[in-house]
Order: structure tokens, then C-alpha cells, then sequence
């Protein structure tokens, strides 16, 4: 089902003329100079790929206005960055990758055969995947040299959705009004928007975002 | 040296930065730039004394290096790798640690309640921590000092702790601050709006008004919240410091006498080069946060010291602690847009003293926080567990959520610590911190009624659904200040017991944490040790030699 377009009117890089040089620069870089995959390999980057597309599906969005997430992981990687922590029972980020892409496909193959891959499967049967590491009991040995809530909290959904939701398409689905420097806000009672941010549309209808259903 | 650099929107501090030679012996040298290096800085370099600061990080230009963006801030924290363990690791780089000149008060959200009296004997009142070895009257000149040189906005009359004004009229609340009142007010549970946060309700010297941009943890671009970049950074190169940047220190060597004669540090040139460099100083003074000033202590070995430096009690990284901070969230059928206004707005401390009616001593406090979408986007996900569509809608109601977070005080430990790895080492080749942290029953007690109450407060407020995560916020403890060398490493003026040129002076002092964040409390200890070393230097006070520590060691 797609996702109800709830700022159908949000346009934030329409407001790129207000912001700050500095700003403008690293959020239009982002839009605008995708990285090209250099440390994954074929295979891993479609595992990636599959992965994203379960974590922060698109379909609702043109192919024009989907967010990459898979290159700027890619790019993390080549780049070795650091959050400034590591658990000490888990390898650098750019390993973890390798291993959790590699843990996906283990244990598609020990839920469905040996020639089963994560991103070979239908989406129900990805999510069945996805479901176990979440958990944490998921079948494959990778998973008993890395801990799987780990590497699936800290590594796959706090990377992914952290690339989403810092792309200017992800803030016209939630209404976010984007950087604020040096015009700031002046709106500051009853949730109101400023005259430039978009307007919800039937806000009540659409509270689709029970987290217990 | 030429220095030109933004720290408010149209403030550039352009200036000839007074240079020393590493062969020159100074005063003092410093190690950090934030709550407590900024601030000692400032005051000695004001008294007359000569002083280089070692920063390891840049100077962050407002203009050109902050951003108005929650993924493009990166820059502004530790993000060197620290190892950590225990049953409730901890995280940092963006969540507690900054690198560059005004140290995580860059990133804070502002702010800035004192401790209470209490929080000063905690072993005597409730039989368990440990008493500090000053008291709150010792510490009150030095708030309010502080809180007019930051300076704080808040109510005139903030009635917990020991009741006090604020200096600056309180800063105007957003939406999402309105929830926490209203869910207060409602219950009949005591509650202030508009501080106490560093960020002053109007123009203050050349720093603007707050624009209500709402990325204060991102860094202020305007200069309107307070940091020691801003606040006392500026003030103390106008009187002669050298703060230099880029320079990551590594050891404290010691002489034959066994006090320290310098600090060796490497300095990553312009050119990207690193050079490896000492520079020589009278006294030295480490002021680098919670995880680097332990870490540097226990790096710098000798045949005097061989378990580190200033640890003849082996308590040198024991004791680590955060604070608790779980984020509780509400969605409201109303619109929120909880990215308005600064985080810090709302709060009370209610709950902050030990009640005989709880299961637990101590308490916490409840605060205004507005996390950013990708921050929101965590909280839901691990909570719920949520990925996918499901993910993508809870976040479509991101406008719809008020959040609050809880600021709880967790005990002190000698199990939870901070020591080196004994293999891994950083890009300098210095040995990797590792920090260990486990949770015990009373902090687990406390969090869990921290984190109903502030959903109670939220549904009082109207909420439809509330949620919560765990979460920890500020690190102290490392370096603790005592009564003894036995029990402590640094005494009440924040001079180690066993070099006695050699002091410690930022949140690793700290023998308990209250339910406040420290960075007040640390510039308010940094502010007082600085007139202590005023009135003791020039008395030879830090020139006897030092206690043997050989033999002494616990274990």
C-alpha cells in the first residue's frame, strides 16, 4: 500500500535560497553528487540494495525522487569513518558490513535451501529473514562471531534510516522544515507551520503511526 | 599567530594570538578547550599567567565549518574510536563528546542547573556514593558567576536545590516545551519554562538573539547559546592565551622529583603533517572530559608511576559514569513541529531528592528534548522494533510528537571504568580507551520511575500514545575528587594528591553527578580552582615534590 502523501505541497529545497552557504553546500552535495560504489563488490552491493529496500522501502516515491542510501553507505565504508565508539563485541562498521551482508544470504540459505540468497527472495520471505536478526536467534555462523541485534540496530537501521531521513525528499514526507540559518523561525505556539512550510493535509485522518497495533 | 574566525554571526575574532615555543616554559598548560579548560583559560590568563591550551581538535568557524544540518555536523564530535563494553555500553562520539575549541559545550543542548545541596553528601544522606569533599556554599559563588558570564536564562526565582534566580529573563518556550508544562501543571507536579539554559533572552555583548532554529546540538551558528567558544575562549586570548588547536596530547612527562614538566603532544600540521612536540610547563592541568583525562593519566607511565600518573590509588578511570537519560515521546493530535525553539526550554526537578516512598535513593529530573528526524527515526525504530513501512509512518507523524527527556542520577561504581586497550591503538598510535559500564539495581529502579512519570506527564498533557527508550547523556566520574590519596585522585581544588603540579579539572572530578548536567558545575569548579591557583602559585605551593607512589597501590 502506499504511503499517504501527507505534505503533498512540501518542497524544502524550494527554500535553498534562505539558507546558509555552508549548508546549502553539504545538503545540495548530498542531493546532487551521489558517490559511485567502490567497496562493495557486485554482490554485496545488490545484498545492500535489498537490505535498504526492505529497512526504508520506496516504491511510493518516482524513481526520480528515491533516496540512494546504499552508496553513502558504501562510501562510510570505504572511508573507514567512526561513530567515535565500537562494542567490544562487535568488528569495525566497515567489517560489520561485509559480515551482516554475508549473514543475510547464511541464513536465507538455512530458512530456504542452499541456493537461496537474501536478495533473491520474495519480500515476505526477506522480512522473515530480517525478523530473526532482529530478534536475535538467527540461524548462520556469522551470527555467533557477531551479535545480530547489534549489528541490526547499530549498523543496519541507525546507518539507513540516518541516510533517509537526512535527504531533503525524507523531510517533505514528515514536514520537517529543513535547515533554519539565518532566517529562523518565528511561528513558535500551537505547532504552527512559518508561512513557507507546507501544510499538513487531514492530519487526523492518517494517523497511521500507532507503534503498537 | 593570524587568527580569524567566526563564533557568532557577525562576530569574527581577528586577532594576533599570542604564541609561545614549546621550549618555553609556561605557567600553565592546559589539555581542552571546553567546560573547564575554556573557563581556566580565561581566568588565569586574566590573572597574569602565561598559558597555552592543547586542543585536539580545530577551531569550528560558525560561518564556515557549522551547519544547519542534523548529518552534517559530524565534525564536532570525538569520533577517534573508544571500545565499549559492560552490560550497558555506552555509546559516544555524537552523544557525549566534542573535539575542537569549546570541547561538547559546542553540541550541548544548554542546560545548565547547579547541583543541588544535597548532591554534596549523598554518602551521609542516603549511606551510599560519596560525599564531595566542598560543599554547595563553597560552590554558589562560583554559579552565579557562572551563570552571568555564560550566561543562563530562567526564572527569577528557581525554587529547587538551595532557590535561586537567573540573571536572564526566561527564554520563550516552543511547542513542544508547552507539552511538558501543560502535562505538569495538569498533575499539579511544580514546573519552569524558559531555563535554566545557557542561551540569553536578548543580545549579550556581541552575540545575537536566538533565532529559535532548534539545532542547538548541532552547534550554534548565531552564537546566541553559550560555549566556552563563545563565553570565555574569546576573553582568554585577548589576555595572552595561546589556545592551539590540532594538538592531541599523549603523555605528562615527569622529572627526577616526580612532578611534570610538560605535555608531549602531536600536532597535525596544515599541510596534514603531524609533528611530535613538547611543550614545557610549570603546572599542567588536564581538562579532557571523562574518557581522555583518564586515558591520559593512565598513558603516561613511569618507573615512579607505573600504573599511570596520579594513581597511587588505582582509582585513575574507576568510577565512570553517565546519566541517565531515557527519552520518553507522546503523539498528539495537534500539530508539535518540536524542531522550533531551542531543545532546552522546560523542566522540573521535582523528583531530583531521595523520597522514602520510592524504591530507589536519589532521582531525576525531566527536560524538554526535541530530537531531529534522524533521531526520532532511532528512537522509534528501537523501540518498536519498526522498520519498513511501518517505520516510514510513525515518522510521518514526526510533527505530531513532544519528547522529554529523563535526567537521572546513576550512582558511582568502582566496577564501571575507563582503562586502555591493551592492543588497539588510535591514528596517533596512542593505546584505545576502554570503557566498561554496567547498570545496578538502583539505577535500573530509578529509570524505570523516571520513565513512567514522564509518560504520565505526557498523557496528562493530552497524549494519545507514549513511548520510551533508554538512553545515557553526560559522562563523569574518572578522576574523582576526595578527602584522601587513598580515596580519590585529585583533592578540593582539583590537584592530584600525587604530583602536585599536576591538576584535573573538568567533569572526571566529579565523586557524584546529581540529576543536572554538569557543564555549569564543571566551569563553576574550574572558575574556583582558578582562584586557588591565583592565590597558591606565587606561594611556591605548587613547586614541592611529590609524594612517592611506589608501594602504594590497592592491588
Amino acid at each position: 500500500m502506499p504511503l499517504y502523501d501527507r505534505y503533498p505541497d512540501a518542497d524544502v529545497l524550494a527554500q535553498r535560497g534562505h539558507w546558509d552557504t555552508a549548508t546549502r553546500q553539504v545538503v545540495l552535495d548530498r542531493v546532487h553528487n551521489v558517490p559511485t560504489y567502490t567497496y562493495f563488490d557486485p554482490q554485496q552491493r545488490a545484498t545492500l540494495e535489498a537490505l535498504c529496500a526492505r529497512v526504508m522501502p520506496q516504491d511510493h516515491r518516482p524513481p526520480e525522487q528515491q533516496i540512494p542510501i546504499g552508496p553513502w553507505i558504501d562510501q562510510r565504508c570505504a572511508s573507514r569513518a567512526s561513530d567515535g565508539f565500537r562494542f567490544d563485541d562487535m568488528p569495525a562498521s566497515e567489517l560489520a558490513w561485509i559480515w551482516g551482508l554475508e549473514g543475510l544470504d547464511q541464513t536465507a540459505q538455512a530458512l530456504f535451501g542452499e541456493s537461496a540468497t537474501f536478495r533473491s527472495l520474495d519480500l515476505a520471505k526477506q522480512d522473515g529473514v530480517l525478523e530473526l536478526i532482529r530478534t536475535g536467534e538467527p540461524p548462520g555462523q556469522i551470527w555467533r562471531r557477531m551479535p545480530a541485534k547489534r549489528w541490526w540496530v547499530f549498523v543496519a537501521v541507525r546507518q539507513i534510516t540516518g541516510i533517509y531521513y537526512a535527504h531533503p525528499y525524507a523531510w517533505d514526507e514528515i514536514g520537517f522544515g529543513g535547515p533554519a540559518y539565518p532566517r529562523g523561525y518565528f511561528a513558535l505556539n500551537f505547532g504552527a507551520p512559518e508561512p513557507w512550510e507546507a501544510r499538513e493535509s487531514a492530519p487526523q485522518a492518517h494517523s497511521a503511526g500507532s507503534h503498537h497495533p | 599567530m593570524k587568527l580569524h574566525v567566526h563564533v557568532a554571526s557577525d562576530w569574527i575574532i581577528d586577532t594576533d594570538m599570542r604564541e609561545y615555543r614549546p621550549s618555553d616554559e609556561v605557567d600553565f598548560c592546559i589539555i581542552g578547550s571546553g567546560a573547564g579548560g575554556g573557563v581556566l583559560a580565561q581566568r588565569l590568563a586574566r590573572f597574569g599567567f602565561s598559558v597555552v591550551v592543547l586542543e585536539a581538535g580545530p577551531w569550528h568557524d560558525t560561518e564556515l565549518d557549522m551547519v544547519s544540518d542534523e548529518a552534517g555536523s559530524g565534525q564536532l564530535y570525538w569520533n577517534d574510536v573508544r571500545i565499549t563494553g559492560g552490560t550497558e555500553p555506552l555509546e559516544f562520539g555524537a552523544n557525549n563528546s566534542g573535539r575542537g575549541v569549546g570541547g561538547s559545550t559546542i553540541h550541548y543542548a544548554g542546560f545548565c542547573p547547579r547541583l543541588h545541596p544535597s548532591d554534596f553528601q549523598v554518602k551521609s544522606l542516603d549511606g551510599v556514593a560519596a560525599d564531595w569533599p566542598l560543599s554547595y556554599a563553597d560552590l554558589e559563588p562560583y554559579y552565579a558567576a557562572m551563570e552571568r558570564e555564560y550566561p543562563v536564562s530562567g526564572p527569577a526565582r528557581y525554587p529547587w536545590g538551595k532557590p535561586h534566580g537567573y540573571p536572564y529573563a526566561p527564554l520563550q518556550a516552543g511547542t513542544a516545551g508547552q507539552k511538558l508544562i501543560e502535562g505538569c501543571v495538569s498533575l499539579g507536579i511544580g514546573v519552569v519554562a524558559g531555563g535554566p539554559v545557557a542561551i540569553p533572552a536578548g543580545r549579550f555583548g556581541k552575540r545575537p538573539h536566538c533565532i529559535m532554529r532548534g539545532f542547538c546540538l548541532l552547534g550554534c551558528k548565531v552564537g546566541a547559546k553559550s560555549s566556552t567558544l563563545v563565553s570565555h575562549v574569546p576573553d582568554a586570548v585577548e589576555h595572552g592565551a595561546e589556545i592551539r588547536t590540532r594538538s592531541m596530547a599523549y603523555e605528562v612527562p615527569i622529572d627526577a622529583e616526580g612532578r611534570a614538566t610538560g605535555v608531549r603532544y602531536i600536532r597535525t600540521l596544515d599541510n596534514g603533517r603531524r609533528a611530535e612536540a613538547e611543550q614545557r610547563a610549570r603546572a599542567v592541568i588536564v581538562a579532557g572530559y571523562a574518557i581522555e583525562s583518564p586515558r591520559l593519566l593512565l598513558n603516561s607511565r613511569s618507573n615512579r608511576f607505573p600504573t599511570g600518573l596520579a594513581n597511587s590509588s588505582g582509582l585513575v578511570g574507576r568510577f565512570l559514569m553517565a546519566q541517565a537519560g531515557p527519552v520518553v515521546w507522546g503523539r498528539f493530535r495537534e500539530p508539535i513541529r518540536q524542531y522550533k525553539a531551542p531543545p532546552a526550554c522546560a523542566c522540573t526537578e521535582e523528583f531530583y531528592e531521595t523520597d522514602p516512598r520510592n524504591d530507589f535513593v536519589r532521582g531525576y529530573a525531566l527536560q524538554t528534548v526535541a530530537p531531529l528526524p534522524i533521531a526520532m527515526a532511532h528512537l522509534i525504530a528501537e523501540e518498536g522494533g519498526l522498520y519498513g513501512t511501518a517505520l516510514l509512518e510513525c515518522m510521518q507523524d514526526y510533527n505530531h510528537y513532544a519528547a522529554i527527556g529523563v535526567l537521572g542520577e546513576i550512582l558511582p561504581d568502582e566496577r564501571n571504568f575507563v582503562s586502555l586497550h591493551p592492543t588497539e591503538k588510535d591514528q596517533f598510535g596512542i593505546p584505545v580507551p576502554y570503557a566498561h559500564f554496567n547498570l545496578f539495581g538502583n539505577d535500573r529502579r530509578l529509570m524505570q520511575a523516571g520513565m513512567s512519570r514522564g509518560r504520565a506527564v505526557l498523557e496528562a498533557a493530552g497524549a494519545t500514545e507514549t513511548h520510551s527508550v533508554n538512553r545515557y547523556a553526560h559522562l563523569v566520574g574518572t578522576c574523582r575528587m576526595g578527602f584522601t590519596p587513598r580515596d580519590s585522585v585529585v583533592d578540593q581544588w582539583c590537584r592530584t594528591w600525587d604530583v602536585p603540579n599536576l591538576l584535573v579539572c573538568d567533569g572526571s572530578v566529579l565523586p557524584t553527578q546529581g540529576s543536572a548536567n554538569p557543564a555549569l558545575t564543571i566551569s563553576a569548579l574550574a572558575a574556583r580552582t582558578a582562584d586557588w591557583l591565583r592565590r597558591m602559585a606565587p606561594n611556591g605551593e605548587l613547586r614541592t615534590s611529590a609524594r612517592s607512589a611506589v608501594g602504594m597501590h590497592r592491588s
